[in-house]
């Protein structure tokens, strides 16, 4: 089966069985944005130098997500961190769109005791979130060598404190050590980029305005 | 875009969404003052101005009018996010900057004390059953709720809570009015402004010290630059505006207030805590004494903890990131997006200190005092930024703005500074004295204060 692009993986890991999330939106959109800048970084569409992302390409890489940031680079070169915020404008919703396209996600609607209505977006199977997370459990216990996609979901993790979602026995403070240490090791961009979502995700706990 | 060019200038790009207008930039000011501020430490501005308490809010007002001109250079220099912490350190040195934050913490930290404290006497006047620390744990517990939930003051939330503390005001001032015009009270008199068997400066403006209170938080505006849709120029408008409007309701509230106090001799010698409370009731009877003290509760107990909660936060999160605080402080809650620690630390802070005052009689006096030194001290640093970076490096020509105006704003606080508590004094140069400590300490650790591009998004 394809790996999905690391803001599916991301979205996955970040999200409960029943498809609640377990992160603050604000938090979990700055990550998807992080993640999708990081999807395009290491396939080649997006250069990321010196604090700046640029693109040759035109916004056509299959995937939806990834399309709506290249055409926010459409004008030419970008700041990483504003790219990052722009691109955090309603990532959350496109992204789950496009897991239930792929139907990884299924929509579940009811009604809580039989009077208020809900939607729901559940994972269709359950050993996709597992798959979502086993590339960063394989690199935590040194089962396989991560490589750059994994190094950068690493790293989200640890920012979005996710670790718990990865089921390892270990303690909270030293797993976080671990996926941040595989994250820094992981490419140039994977560092860099990792570190300006932590940095995001801190002042947006700050803002005046939400 | 000349404030993008000039946040370019800094290495930095916009980066906020620009959606935030003049009206809520001076509403959001608004909210942070409060605009029935008065309400609570009235009782302490009257007898401590020798009954002259529209007088010292005047002069608190042309005092910080000088300190939002100040403040405007500054932003225009540095349009970026920023407060006194970060115009210091880069208006004249990082160190200095330092220590000017340091000064401000003790504003920004005993801040929600003192609202918690007031909220917690406005409602044991209401419901006297229930003690004051009683009171004080409830506020601070459901703040802290409230808080580590994630729960923010919206632009919706804030004007519904400025609609809603103007309808009280203004139910006061009628019923007040024309309360007076029925013959209760002492009937109009300009004694509020003026009385010359009490007059003298040091009175004047040892009740300035305190009156200020009610003006602080109109710098908040500042941390909105970057959301701002007109910039800078926007942002030192509001302030001036702001500032402006509260005074206004200010002087009014507290003279029509001042005309109606019960007993005007015994509370020159006496704050009493309710006194404001007490006038209400002359004027409109115990639905008006409720009235305004729980509108005093919801205002200074919710909505402006809220924002001073979230501004207490930004210091400590920008000073503990810039690793000048322990970086515990700069950890944030991302199930949440809070700064949770710093939260609590506040919190436990807020019990302790706000049960401790709580049991003293000048508990208020105090409290006020110490956050109002902190913040002058550091409105007179600000000062300096503005003839440090323009007049002397910049060496502008623009004499009134970059030296004269600041000169006479730095020379009206000093004169408050030097009237103020004495406690409020020796404990405000022994924070200052521990702040030197640390500063030395940074440096012999080898993590001197430097003006970190990262910072300049993001301090308070």
């Amino acid at each position: 089966m394809n790996r999905l692009p690391i803001h599916q993986d991301l979205y996955l890991i970040a999200h409960g069985q029943s498809g609640k999330p377990l992160v603050h939106p604000s938090s979990l959109a700055l990550g998807l944005a992080g993640a999708t800048l990081l999807e395009l970084a290491l396939g080649g569409l997006v250069t990321v130098s010196r604090g700046l992302a640029a693109t040759s390409r035109g916004p056509s890489t299959g995937d939806a997500v990834c399309d709506d940031f290249v055409s926010l680079l459409a004008r030419g070169r970008a700041d990483v961190r504003s790219l990052i915020k722009k691109g955090s404008d309603g990532i959350c919703e496109r992204t789950r769109e496009s897991l239930v396209g792929a139907g990884v996600l299924v929509r579940v609607s009811g009604r809580r005791m039989g009077m208020l209505p809900y939607t729901r977006y559940e994972p269709a199977d359950i050993s996709s979130i597992v798959r979502a997370s086993s590339g960063a459990r394989s690199a935590v216990e040194g089962w396989k060598q991560p490589d750059a996609r994994c190094a950068a979901l690493c790293g989200l993790v640890a920012v979005l404190r996710l670790e718990a979602e990865l089921y390892l026995d270990q303690p909270a403070g030293r797993l976080v050590g671990r996926l941040r240490e595989i994250a820094a090791a992981g490419s140039p961009p994977v560092g860099d980029l990792v570190a300006v979502v932590d940095a995001l995700v801190g002042e947006a706990a700050v803002a005046v305005y939400r | 875009m000349r404030t993008q060019e000039n946040i370019e200038r800094f290495g930095y790009r916009q980066e906020l969404r620009r959606g935030v207008g003049l009206t809520d930039l001076v509403f959001y000011g608004l909210v942070f003052m409060v605009p029935i501020a008065p309400f609570a430490i009235f009782g302490l501005v009257y007898s401590r101005s020798g009954g002259m308490p529209v007088m010292a809010y005047l002069v608190g007002m042309i005092a910080l009018l000088f300190t939002a001109a100040s403040y405007a250079q500054m932003v225009k220099a540095f349009p970026l996010s920023g407060s006194v912490y970060n115009y210091a350190g880069r208006g004249i040195a990082p160190p200095v900057g330092f220590l000017t934050g340091w000064m401000i913490l003790l504003d920004y930290i005993l801040v929600p004390c003192l609202l918690y404290l007031v909220a917690a006497i406005a409602m044991n006047a209401s419901v006297p059953q229930v003690p004051v620390w009683a009171w004080l744990i409830v506020f601070v517990g459901v703040n802290t709720v409230i808080n580590l939930r994630g729960i923010r003051m919206t632009v919706k939330l804030t004007r519904v809570m400025i609609a809603f503390e103007v309808i009280v005001l203004a139910l006061f001032l009628a019923v007040g009015l024309w309360a007076l015009l029925q013959g209760k009270g002492h009937g109009f008199s300009l004694s509020p402004l003026f009385n010359p068997e009490t007059f003298s400066w040091p009175v004047v403006f040892s009740a300035v010290s305190v009156a200020v209170l009610s003006f602080l938080g109109f710098d908040g505006i500042s941390m909105l630059v970057e959301e701002s849709t007109g910039g800078s120029e926007q942002v030192g408008r509001a302030m001036r505006l702001a500032l402006v409007l509260a005074g206004v309701l200010f002087v009014t509230q507290v003279w029509v207030a001042a005309l109606l106090v019960p007993d005007p001799g015994g509370l020159l010698v006496k704050d009493t805590g309710t006194a404001f409370y007490d006038a209400a009731a002359v004027a409109g009877g115990d639905w008006l004494r409720h009235l305004t003290t729980t509108a005093t509760a919801l205002s200074w107990g919710i909505a402006n903890t809220l924002v001073a909660q979230v501004a207490v936060s930004r210091l400590l999160y920008a000073m503990a990131r810039d690793r000048q605080l322990p970086s515990l402080l700069a950890k944030v809650s991302v199930r949440h997006s809070v700064p949770a620690n710093a939260i609590m630390l506040i919190s436990l802070l807020s019990v302790g200190v706000g049960i401790w005052m709580s049991t003293r009689a000048d508990g208020v006096d105090l409290l006020t005092s110490l956050i109002n030194m902190g913040a002058m001290v550091a409105f007179v640093v600000l000062h300096v930024s503005v003839i440090v970076h323009y007049s002397l490096r910049h060496d502008s020509d623009r004499w009134w703005s970059h030296l004269i105006a600041p000169l006479i704003g730095m020379g009206i606080l000093v004169f408050v500074v030097i009237n103020a508590n004495i406690l409020a004094q020796v404990v405000g140069l022994v924070w200052l004295g521990v702040g030197v400590v640390v500063l030395i300490v940074l440096y012999a650790l080898g993590r001197r204060p430097t003006v970190q591009a990262t910072s300049g998004n993001i301090t308070t």
